[in-house]
């Protein structure tokens, strides 16, 4: 099912915390909703969800309103950031979340055995659920919300709050995941890793305005203001008049044949193992180099020329 | 010493002999703190779910004021109750004074801050998003309500026991408002105190013996539901 946003307003104690005239996510697409916090990502996920109400303007799911409708299931799963669970074991948990959503008795045990396999969280079933581990938790938390099979798939901040490797580990197989369980999907993450790797689709949304939609790659490529630019990890330096946003990694050391040119004072470098990193800033801005193994190091203090080849420039504000 | 011995030999007498009016205290007693205790559930659970889920200016104020009433002394409410309920008082016209009825608004006035201060501690205590699971998953209010409770099972019972057992044991407010009519409106508490003021020491220990054992067997049913293990 297709969801969309329409005229949607949400003001809470007098501040406006999302404005969003329209926007669409498409039937079985994967859309990652990206921004810092506080920007609303959570509060539109709450809102598909049926858990928040609009000032004004509507969420439609399908041909649905979010929420229960009339008697039946509501039409969305969602896997909230902080992992919470009824007391007793795993299994218990996503019997209750199968019996919530009328999965026949005789076919719960099947799909518990399904997605405890796929999320890796059979070991855990019958451990109870609030003494697990932070990434036990979250396997189980997102298995609770695949489980469901549900038209829309909602995960807020799925890799949040574990362990490095247990993040690594499910951030490979979460794709696969939502491949198997999912077909309409909205991730909210403030991780620019974690939208690319999991989303085909991007939204950034900043101070509850959609700023950026689209492709991922596209919108990457092409950010259309430097708040964007920024958010997804570009630097942006002043070229003559207007501005550029130089991708991760654009920069290099020396001129560039008609490319931009900036001036660098290094401040230090600093050695990362397999390469060295000059740290510096170009005017105000600060500035993060790799440098290839071997080439020859600059001191402190020193300026150098740098080049951006594969900068793109950002349009002038109106 | 040998008051207490008289007294327990006198208390299984007493019960052995099935004494009529022994019984009939006991059962009066019981459906008394009972009812009230029921009542007060039914008003406190709510009220102290609703005091700890929700947000508004003067909430602690209110939850403070909540938890004070959790501490009133029964013969004040007794008498704030007998001043309401009195021939000549405002509500004098339901000729409810000297009534059980009118023993069952006093006890339920004592119980019910009980109710909603254990209600809402054990509310608070659950993970504050969990409302938010149960209502993303479809339940119905009802049914979230339900489940929230089981969830806070451990709280609530707490909340029912401490209820119940600070009514069957007082007698302050039974008392005043109730007026201990024998046959009408005596519980085990004011019989107790007419007792000793006779002087039938052994009679009074043997009825305090057996309020003692009442409070226990219901206070092991509630603890034995409390315990239960969540299947």
């Amino acid at each position: 099912m297709d969801v969309a946003l329409e005229g949607v307003v949400v003001v809470r104690g007098g501040r406006t915390v999302l404005d969003v005239p329209s926007l669409g996510f498409p039937a079985g697409s994967t859309t990652a909703v990206f921004g810092p916090n506080g920007s609303g990502k959570t509060t539109l996920l709450r809102l598909v969800a049926g858990l928040e109400r609009t000032s004004r303007g509507r969420v439609r799911i399908g041909a649905l309103s979010p929420g229960p409708n009339g008697g039946s299931p509501p039409p969305t799963a969602i896997a909230f950031q902080e992992q919470v669970f009824v007391a007793g074991s795993v299994r218990r948990n996503l019997e209750l979340a199968l019996e919530l959503r009328r999965v026949a008795p005789a076919d719960r045990a099947t799909r518990i055995a399904e997605a405890a396999a796929e999320c890796g969280i059979e070991a855990v079933l019958d451990r109870p659920a609030r003494q697990l581990s932070g990434g036990e938790a979250q396997r189980v938390n997102l298995a609770r919300a695949l489980a469901l099979r549900a038209p829309v798939t909602l995960l807020d901040e799925p890799l949040s709050g574990i362990d490095r490797p247990s993040r690594a580990q499910l951030l490979d197989d979460l794709p696969r995941l939502l491949g198997t369980f999912a077909t309409t999907t909205i991730l909210v993450t403030h991780d620019r890793e974690e939208a690319f790797r999991l989303a085909r689709q991007l939204v950034v949304l900043v101070g509850g305005v959609v700023r950026a939609a689209g492709p991922a790659g596209a919108v990457f490529r092409a950010p259309p203001d430097r708040t964007v630019a920024e958010l997804l990890g570009h630097t942006v330096l002043r070229s003559g008049a207007g501005l550029l946003a130089v991708p991760p990694g654009g920069l290099r050391l020396g001129h560039g044949q008609g490319n931009p040119t900036f001036t660098l004072e290094i401040e230090r470098i600093v050695d990362m193992g397999n390469h060295p990193h000059l740290v510096g800033r170009v005017g105000d801005v600060r500035v993060d180099l790799r440098l290839d193994a071997g080439e020859v190091l600059p001191s402190p203090g020193e300026f150098v020329r740098v080049t951006a080849p594969a900068a793109v420039v950002l349009p002038r504000p109106d | 010493m040998s008051d207490l011995a008289l007294g327990f030999a006198e208390a299984l007498r007493l019960l052995g002999r099935g004494d009529a009016e022994l019984w009939s205290i006991i059962l009066r007693t019981l459906a008394v703190s009972g009812v009230a205790t029921i009542l007060a559930m039914a008003a406190g659970i709510p009220l102290g779910y609703a005091l700890a889920r929700s947000s508004f200016r003067g909430r602690t104020a209110l939850l403070a004021l909540v938890n004070s009433a959790m501490g009133l002394p029964p013969v004040v409410i007794g008498l704030i109750v007998w001043v309401l309920l009195t021939r000549s008082g405002p509500l004098g016209g339901l000729e409810l004074i000297y009534t059980r009825r009118a023993m069952i608004v006093a006890q339920f006035l004592i119980a019910t801050p009980l109710v909603i201060g254990f209600t809402a501690a054990s509310v608070q205590a659950l993970p504050p998003q969990l409302p938010d699971l149960l209502a993303s998953l479809g339940a119905s209010r009802w049914r979230r309500l339900w489940i929230l409770s089981r969830e806070a099972k451990l709280g609530l019972l707490a909340a029912v026991m401490a209820g119940f057992g600070a009514i069957v044991s007082e007698v302050g407010a039974s008392m005043t408002v109730g007026g201990n009519l024998r046959g009408a409106t005596r519980v085990l508490t004011t019989a107790i105190v007419t007792e000793t003021s006779r002087g039938n020491i052994p009679v009074a220990l043997a009825l305090g013996l057996v309020l003692l054992l009442l409070a226990f067997l219901v206070n092991l049913v509630l603890t034995a539901l409390q315990q239960r293990r969540a299947g």
